[in-house]
């Protein structure tokens, strides 16, 4: 999960990291009470989104009165930020900057471990700096307190070091980066931006459940990163997920696109190619949806119904691997029951097979002939990708 | 002849109680594969199809020896680290770590432990191997009429990012009238403890193995390791590479999509790595299902 701007900076602020006053608006708020309450006069109102080069992108405005704040809120919340949806708008404090530095800490998947990259040269992206003027130093994920690397640093910067590499052991991050990492004219270090990716896979050790103490992950509100706010149909998908425990995260993805063909793929591997096939036989997705694993029939009939429930669709690409141990007959059992209610009248095509599948083939069969459906399917006599083909020619 | 495992391999299960466990036990035992222990503690002296429970890995090492122990990990996720970390100071020399979601700060901590002992670990989210004849970890492939279809003993080796894509390239080489050396899932997550240059490095030394097949993905960086280890020699045989995802390009940057591993990043989709590949002589496909075609 990546985090807003705003979000990032209370996570560095509980590390110790300092960040700059500032405030949230949502819309609807009365901006101007909120500003006369802050009480610091030159501000600088940044749009909240998901992705980065806000400032190439007019999304960050210097104000100095609440008309000023009033009307550059209003237009940021009228604008999308590189397809963005911008989500909040946080307003701060402007400093009187000195120096802007850069400090991340990523996996470097080469070492499979995480790396610490600084360069004195802040503000701008780190790919655009210069080789020579970045730092990186590789970090050994067991120690639990770094020293920052001895002297390369004056102990001002150092402490800032030190308590991101807290920040990121703590929140399970995948990345913590503070660009720009700001040195005032006061000689203080402020974090005046924040990018922050969490682990989703460690959400078990921050939820409600866990100690008082632990950032909630929970109460982070729902996002995607398609530039929107997630669609109904998949919020509703993340719900099936969050079932049984032992079952999570086999029947959780489903990304709603553009197009007008359902998809319901299986395998994350194979799903991913066959986005590509399809869209290479000039066929558009309705949504990219996966299920992996062995997902109970329940969980596979609600996510069919999901699938199908977007309007306009012009057919229903079924499609996943030779399965290892998924069971064929009883994932499609949950197919089937939606077929049954639903009864589409556009064409759907089918490749399946593993344990089971001739049974579950043999099933899918029945139920195109009591429903009358228009349905095409194949086993692995023939590749995922060409019944794409199959598709195409019957939805033309 | 195969990579990772041979016929004197002696596998032991950890969380051979649970519902994965078992039946990954008896894929194996199905498969011919050693299956001489398992792992649950407080439930030693149990059996679990025909074989013998014990309360730790450190159990089975004493009663055993560890000489050609090699371990498959079925816990849950949040239990995950521990049995690594259990089998890591047992000082088994393969680790396969099944789990799947296991959170990355995990996987680097067990990795950073292994890499000091000069052990392998094999996933996290690895389904597991298989060397036709010979054994399998895990269940790849699946049941044994169907594994049987599919595996036959081969000379082309497959290493596939993606669990399912391990038994589909496995059986389009099948149905070339080819076999497989062996055929590997690395598993899907950001951090992989055995990687493509590792597996490359092995096939290469392997005589039976004559080309291999890749099913690689965007995002990470690993395919581009494979540039460097071509070009210092050490690897030489045919390579058929194929990397999904190029529909991910119209994504926004940072988003995750079917694996943990595959994120969209500039510079590293699947077009990036194509090209990088090709500089260096290895057959990129268009579509998976021409690999197989430019391997024979």
């Amino acid at each position: 999960m990546n985090l807003y701007e705003f979000e990032g900076k209370q996570l560095f602020e509980k590390s110790g990291i300092a960040i700059p006053h500032g405030f949230v608006i949502r819309r609807g708020d009365n901006v101007v009470s909120k500003y006369n309450e802050f009480d610091i006069v030159d501000v600088v109102v940044k749009a909240q989104v998901l992705s980065g080069k806000r400032g190439k992108n007019n999304a960050i405005r210097f104000c100095s009165s609440a008309d000023e704040v009033q009307q550059a809120t209003e237009e940021l919340f009228a604008m999308d930020v590189r397809g963005q949806y911008v989500t909040a708008v946080w307003v701060e404090e402007k400093l009187n900057i000195a120096e802007e530095h850069y400090m991340s800490i990523v996996y470097d998947t080469t070492n499979k471990q995480p790396v610490f990259i600084y360069s004195h040269e802040g503000g701008m992206d780190i790919e655009d700096v210069m080789e020579e003027n970045v730092i990186k130093i590789p970090l050994d994920i067991r120690d639990i307190e770094w020293n920052g690397g001895n002297n390369l640093w004056e102990d001002g910067l150092r402490e800032i070091i030190k308590k991101l590499w807290q920040c990121f052991l703590e929140h399970d991050a995948r990345i913590v980066e503070i660009n720009p990492l700001v040195q005032t004219r006061d000689n203080k270090w402020v974090a005046v931006d924040a990018k922050i990716a969490l682990d989703d896979d460690a959400f078990f050790r921050h939820g409600s459940t866990n100690s008082p103490q632990v950032t909630n992950w929970e109460e982070f509100e729902p996002r995607t990163m398609m530039g929107r706010l997630p669609t109904d149909r998949e919020i509703a998908v993340k719900k099936i997920d969050e079932g049984e425990k032992y079952y999570q995260g086999t029947a959780g993805k489903y990304i709603e696109m553009d197009g007008d063909i359902a998809c319901l793929f299986m395998g994350g591997g194979a799903s991913i190619a066959n986005m590509d096939a399809l869209m290479r036989v000039g066929l558009k997705p309705a949504n990219y949806t996966e299920y992996s694993g062995n997902p109970p029939r329940e969980k596979v009939y609600e996510l069919t119904k999901i699938v199908l429930s977007k309007p306009g669709l012009r057919g229903l690409w079924i499609v996943g691997v030779v399965s290892n141990f998924t069971n064929v007959k009883e994932t499609f059992l949950g197919t089937i029951d939606a077929l049954d209610e639903l009864k589409p009248s556009f064409p759907i095509v089918i490749r399946r097979d593993g344990p089971f599948g001739e049974e579950g083939r043999k099933l899918m069969q029945d139920c195109a002939e009591r429903n009358n459906l228009t349905m095409k399917i194949f086993g692995k006599e023939v590749g995922m990708g060409e019944t794409a083909e199959v598709l195409a020619e019957l939805v033309k | 002849m195969s990579i990772l495992i041979s016929k004197n391999t002696k596998v032991i299960v950890q969380g051979i109680t649970g519902k994965e466990g078992q039946k990954a036990a008896r894929a194996m035992l199905d498969y011919g594969t050693n299956v001489i222990a398992g792992v649950r503690p407080g439930k030693a002296g149990e059996m679990v199809e025909g074989v013998r429970v014990f309360d730790t890995v450190q159990d089975i090492c004493n009663t055993y020896g560890n000489a050609d122990l090699v371990s498959a990990i079925y816990v849950p996720p949040f239990a995950a680290k521990t049995a690594m970390m259990e089998a890591i100071d047992a000082h088994i020399s393969q680790i396969n770590v099944i789990v799947e979601r296991v959170p990355i700060k995990d996987t680097a901590y067990c990795l950073a432990a292994a890499r000091e002992k000069n052990i392998q670990i094999i996933g996290p989210s690895s389904l597991g191997y298989i060397a036709p004849s010979i054994g399998r970890i895990g269940v790849v492939g699946g049941p044994k009429d169907l594994v049987n279809e599919i595996f036959f003993p081969g000379n082309i080796g497959i290493i596939s990012r993606s669990g399912g894509m391990t038994n589909e390239l496995s059986w389009q080489v099948r149905q070339a009238g080819l076999g497989q050396s062996t055929a590997v899932h690395v598993g899907g997550d950001l951090l992989m403890g055995t990687t493509y240059v590792d597996l490359l490095r092995l096939f290469q030394a392997d005589d039976d193995t004559t080309a291999v097949m890749l099913f690689g993905e965007h995002g990470g960086s690993y395919e581009f390791e494979i540039v460097d280890l071509i070009q210092n020699g050490e690897f030489s045989k045919p390579l058929v590479v194929f990397v999904g995802g190029t529909f991910a390009n119209t994504l926004p940057e940072g988003m995750n999509i079917g694996h943990a591993g595959a994120i969209v990043e500039r510079g590293k989709g699947a077009k990036e790595k194509a090209d990088a590949l090709r500089s260096v002589g290895v057959l990129i496909a268009e579509r998976y299902e021409d690999m197989v075609g430019m391997i024979s």
